[in-house]
């Protein structure tokens, strides 16, 4: 609970305005349409006893009637506005919860980063988002406007018709009430979560299918496999039933209560009539009341059926948002963040087997067998990878304040990825350009030959960079990484999936676009390009 | 829009009815006139209050009126909410099964033929999209048939207290399905566009968090965030415009509604004072008759909003159906045989191919005739994108034959004899697809449980366990988080020697590896084919090459 209320915080906070505005204009709905049943159920009797009476002349018709319609204009168009004013609200508080989650994601370290790829990990953090969107339209907004709503009710019948009719409607609704949807909840929490824990299993389970396909076949697993679906797709059935035969009671004991709070409020006002102290028409406010007020109680129905899926997710997504822990990259300044630079060569390696200080302008190709750490290696220098042996100005990376790093060192990932959007959005990762300084970051890289016959700088990439071949995409993100010109450019395997022209092309233009820097490379293959002036090897 | 495409989406939704509703349809009938029953029953409750107030007001005493009108209110309560109960045990049930249904058969079909649509988008489509088709199975039928019933009902009963007030819901009527067909359209454009909206937001959070390693080396991460908020704001400022339009179109529905209840109200209010003299049958309404009416008038109203509700549920079923309906008609990859675990083909081994061509989607393989006996080692070579994973595949009988045959151990490959021929093989891919289990169940996934440190020595990937974490027990996750391209092809040789086959088929087993890595690979092999085991190696490495005992020509 702890968690939901925390998400449901940081929610609000996002337009603290609008979403109060919203939740005065759900109060607004609700109140009046109690007003508008209590008013009419109050004009009927008393224009019956009126016209009984033979007074219908001195009856003020005009006033309860203008109310009536009055509250009629007014619920469709309060309601038209809490809609509006609620949607407006919750979306801004969904993109800027995304932000946030965006932000906080940034700050994880180079194997957190990298499993971020992952397909798994990805649908897990976004059906975790998309879980908890409902906290606001369907938990905090009715769950306020109900309970408000209820105590001003409380006031106004208590007033106009009697405290005993007025404390019925409260307590059986908000005792009784609150009691089925305690239990209500109560039930579903475990089989919500767990539908939902089954479900990521099934889909995790049908994509290693799919994409196993050929083993599983081969190793005559698939029928296997298949059962293990259907046992899984069982046991989310018998969940979602759980949650169906508790959803289905709560209703069952809702309609009851509804009934209940009705005929006991109308039976109090019995009690007031017989005991003349209120007429007619003010004895049979309480029940169209009652009646009306049902509408507040029913529609927490589903926000609370839904809670073992939204608790599950705000307590995975909630330590996440929280974590100001400064991890590997050393994101918040603390005491061991540095603007300075220290003192020592730019680049110094103490290496178990490899040690060597780095200078401005060298170009080092770095080489050794597969699995040895050429990429952790780097990592560490992006200072997204803890470790003791790398100094950059004589300091280690993790020591440095993010920006004043990031301004020093820029890194190529071996499986490099861009994003949705045009060439141009993508290059601006980098920051500010100039398309000038834009294209003639695209011609070192080999690059905007092939853009031209395109769309240029506007050519508009899908998911993930989808529109360009592996080989393009890498060119383009090592174009991003040479507009940044740091002191050092790590580039891990900058030249894989590329013909030998285009190679050569791209080594000479990266060494060309910044001369001064001091330039890593590791390559597989082609280290003895002579374009490098320092050859290393980090052997096993 | 054109007549075409008009009577091709009433098409559509004819199929998907066809498909969803028509094997449901009794117990959807049966729940909604149960549900139908359940709201004939507020006229009865509305009566029973209209006659105590009534009595209250000739004098009786009130208390004693109100018990006997309350029995029969709460009688009325506890049948009504006891149909509404049965009838949605029954359309859960439906539904239930439903999903049940159509999950089954994308398990039990999509990994044995395989399409061009991605693993991602079927299990989404199996996990999360399937669900969707509940609402609109449990909902709009049921809502369907409580407007084309209910509303009459009442409509009747209106016009047998007062025909002004029949009039006054019967004005409102004829608009209603108007207003639906309004409201109908634009609730669905409002909730598809909404769900596009939160999708393709959902999709740049996506899009940005698996590129964020780029991002934060980039030390762009501000910048990404706030170019986020942005599109963001801007996609929101859209869907409000859209949403203004369509929530005021719902919002003129409730506003009859409203209005409906309050004309009834004054009407009843104006007549009960003898200033309105017209409208009721007789002399007038009575106090009892007035109440009856101004609560029966909002249930007038009801089925209609609860369908203006349920249309955006029928829309997003309809979506996934043709979601499924575009999966079945999808081109597919059969294989042959069951998968199931067999006893290996008896006979000595022999592969022999004669004019086979296999059968893809656009594009014909011919496999080049060959004949490999056992012990023996053959290259298929060519250029990449020639056919050779393809050819590989048909013979591992993954995919089917257009034409010619391929003879293991003497007999053609069918699907009587795949099973037992891929008993005796072993294929190593290209690249490894880590399934979330631990690295020694992926090592066996026959579950032999045979010591694999003797195969992983073999490929020489006895360190690359010993460096792992948790060694044979560690977890790679699906990218094989930890594990470099050459590791893993070293990992996937072990499984492929551990699996104790006596056909080895390797898909360019070298394939951008660094040479010391390849040198393993190529060792490992040739101690697989010293120790009697049989080799086809589809490569264009040429030191491969030269390992091998012959070598054919793949031809595009």
């Amino acid at each position: 609970m702890r968690h939901i209320l925390q998400i449901a915080k940081l929610l609000v906070q996002a337009d603290r305005r609008a979403m109060g505005r919203g939740a005065l204009l759900s109060i607004a709905v609700l109140l009046m349409g109690v007003s508008l049943l209590g008013l009419s159920g109050w004009f009927i009797t008393a224009t019956g006893l009126a016209g009984l009476a033979g007074i219908g002349i001195a009856f003020d018709v005009f006033r309860p009637s203008a109310g009536v319609r009055f509250l009629a204009l007014g619920r469709a168009a309060a309601r038209y506005g809490e809609r509006l004013l609620t949607h407006d609200a919750t979306l801004r508080a969904l993109a800027a919860f995304r932000v946030d989650l965006l932000r906080s994601y940034a700050r994880s370290d180079a194997r957190a980063l990298a499993n971020l790829r992952s397909e798994g990990a990805l649908t897990r953090i976004i059906a975790d988002v998309d879980a908890l969107d409902g906290v606001i339209l369907r938990l905090v907004l009715p769950i306020v406007a109900a309970l408000v709503t209820h105590i001003l009710v409380f006031g106004v019948l208590s007033w106009l018709v009697g405290w005993s009719v007025a404390l019925i409607i409260l307590g059986l609704y908000l005792v009784a009430g609150g009691a089925i949807l305690l239990r209500l909840g109560h039930a579903t929490v475990a089989p919500s979560r767990r539908l939902e824990e089954v479900e990521q299993r099934l889909r995790r389970g049908a994509i290693d299918m799919i994409r196993d396909r050929d083993a599983l076949i081969l190793s005559a697993s698939l029928p296997r496999k298949e059962a293990g679906l259907h046992r899984l797709d069982q046991e989310a059935r018998a969940k979602a039933a759980d949650l169906d035969r508790a959803e289905r009671g709560a209703g069952f004991w809702m309609s009851l209560l509804v009934a209940a709070a009705a005929m006991a409020a109308f039976l109090a006002g019995a009690v007031l009539l017989d005991q003349g102290s209120i007429d007619a028409a003010s004895a049979v406010i309480g029940l169209f009341v009652a009646l009306a007020l049902a509408e507040a109680l029913l529609q927490l129905r589903r926000g609370v059926s839904d809670l073992g899926r939204v608790q599950s997710a705000a307590e995975r997504l909630a330590p996440q948002l929280q974590s100001v822990r400064p991890p590997a990259g050393g994101q918040t300044s603390d005491v061991a963040s540095c603007q300075t630079l220290g003192t020592g060569p730019l680049l110094s390696i103490h290496h178990p087997n490899l040690r060597a200080d780095f200078h401005a302008g060298e170009a080092v190709a770095l080489s050794g067998p597969s699995g040895v750490g050429k990429t952790m290696l780097l990592m560490e220098i992006a200072g997204l990878q803890p470790g003791t042996s790398v100094k950059v100005h004589g300091r280690p990376p993790v020591a440095y304040a993010e920006d004043s790093l990031r301004a020093m060192v820029s890194m190529l990932p071996q499986r490099c990825a861009l994003v949705a959007g045009t060439v141009r959005d993508n290059l601006s990762l980098s920051g500010s350009f100039s398309d000038a300084e834009l294209w003639q970051a695209l011609d070192q890289v080999a690059l905007a030959e092939d853009l031209r016959q395109r769309d240029g700088l506007d050519t508009t990439l899908g998911e993930g960079g989808a529109g360009l071949s592996g080989g393009q995409s890498k060119r383009l993100a090592i174009a991003r990484n040479i507009l940044i010109k740091s002191d050092i450019l790590l580039l891990d395997e900058p030249t894989e999936g590329l013909d030998a022209a285009t190679a050569e092309a791209v080594l000479h233009g990266v060494r060309a676009a910044v001369p001064e820097a001091l330039i890593i490379a590791v390559m597989h293959s082609g280290a003895q390009h002579p374009v490098f002036t320092r050859r290393v090897g980090l052997s096993r | 829009m054109s007549h075409d495409t008009e009577g091709a989406a009433r098409n559509d939704r004819q199929r998907a009815k066809d498909r969803i509703i028509t094997p449901v349809k009794r117990p959807l009938t049966v729940a909604g006139w149960l549900s139908v029953l359940a709201g004939a029953l507020w006229p009865i409750q509305a009566a029973a209050i209209a006659w105590a107030v009534s009595e209250w007001v000739d004098g009786a005493s009130a208390v004693q009126v109100a018990l006997t009108a309350a029995s029969v209110f709460l009688a009325c309560a506890l049948l009504r909410a006891l149909l509404e109960h049965r009838s949605g045990a029954l359309l859960f049930a439906a539904a239930n099964a439903t999903i049940r249904r159509e999950r089954a058969h994308l398990i039990d079909r999509e990994a044995r033929t395989r399409t061009s649509a991605g693993s991602a988008q079927i299990a989404a489509l199996l996990v999360q999209k399937l669900p969707l088709m509940q609402p609109w199975i449990t909902r709009y039928h049921v809502a369907m048939m409580r407007v084309s019933t209910l509303p009459f009902l009442y409509l009747l009963l209106a016009f047998s207290q007062s025909w002004a007030v029949g009039v006054t819901l019967l004005v409102a009527g004829p608009l209603i399905p108007v207003f639906m067909a309004l409201v109908g359209m634009a609730a669905e454009e409002a909730s598809k566009k909404q769900m596009q909206d939160i999708a393709s937001m959902n999709d740049m959070v996506m899009d940005r968090l698996s590129a964020m390693l780029d991002i934060r080396l980039l030390g762009a991460t501000d910048r990404a965030a706030q170019d986020f908020a942005t599109r963001a704001d801007s996609l929101r400022a859209r869907t409000m415009e859209v949403l203004k339009v369509a929530f005021l179109s719902s919002t003129v529905l409730e506003l009859f509604a409203a209005l409906g209840v309050a004309m009834v109200a004054v009407f009843v209010g104006f007549t009960l004072l003898g200033e309105i003299g017209f409208g009721a049958w007789g002399d007038g309404l009575t106090l009892g008759e007035g109440l009856f009416l101004l609560l029966i008038a909002p249930e007038f109203f009801q089925p209609l909003r609860d369908l203006s509700a349920a249309w955006h549920d029928r829309a997003a079923g309809y979506a996934v159906v043709a979601d499924l309906d575009a999966l079945d008609a999808a081109e597919r990859v059969a294989m042959l045989g069951q998968a199931a675990p067999s006893e290996p083909l008896s006979g000595p081994l022999a592969l022999c191919t004669e004019g086979a061509v296999v059968a893809l989607s656009g594009k014909d393989v011919r496999i080049p005739d060959f004949t490999l006996s056992e012990g023996q080692s053959l290259a298929l070579v060519g250029p990449s994108g020639v056919g050779k994973s393809t050819a590989l595949a048909a013979i591992a009988g993954l995919a089917p034959l257009r034409a010619g045959t391929i003879l293991v151990n003497g007999q053609p490959l069918t699907e009587e004899t795949a099973d037992a021929w891929r008993a005796g093989l072993s294929v190593v891919p290209q690249k490894p697809h880590f399934a979330d289990e631990t690295l020694a169940e992926w090592l066996d996934p026959k579950a032999i449980g045979t010591d694999p440190s003797a195969a992983l020595a073999m490929a020489g990937a006895s360190d690359i366990v010993r460096r792992l974490p948790e060694g044979l027990h560690s977890r790679l996750g699906e990218t094989g988080g930890g594990v470099s391209g050459g590791e893993a092809r070293r990992l996937l040789l072990a499984r492929a020697l551990l699996s104790g086959a006596s056909l080895l088929l390797a898909d360019e087993p070298t394939a951008d590896l660094d040479e010391a890595t390849a040198d393993t690979i190529i060792t490992a092999l040739l101690a697989f084919r010293a120790a009697g085991g049989t080799l086809l190696i589809a490569t264009h490495d040429p030191r491969l090459i030269a390992a091998m005992d012959t070598h054919v020509e793949v031809m595009a």
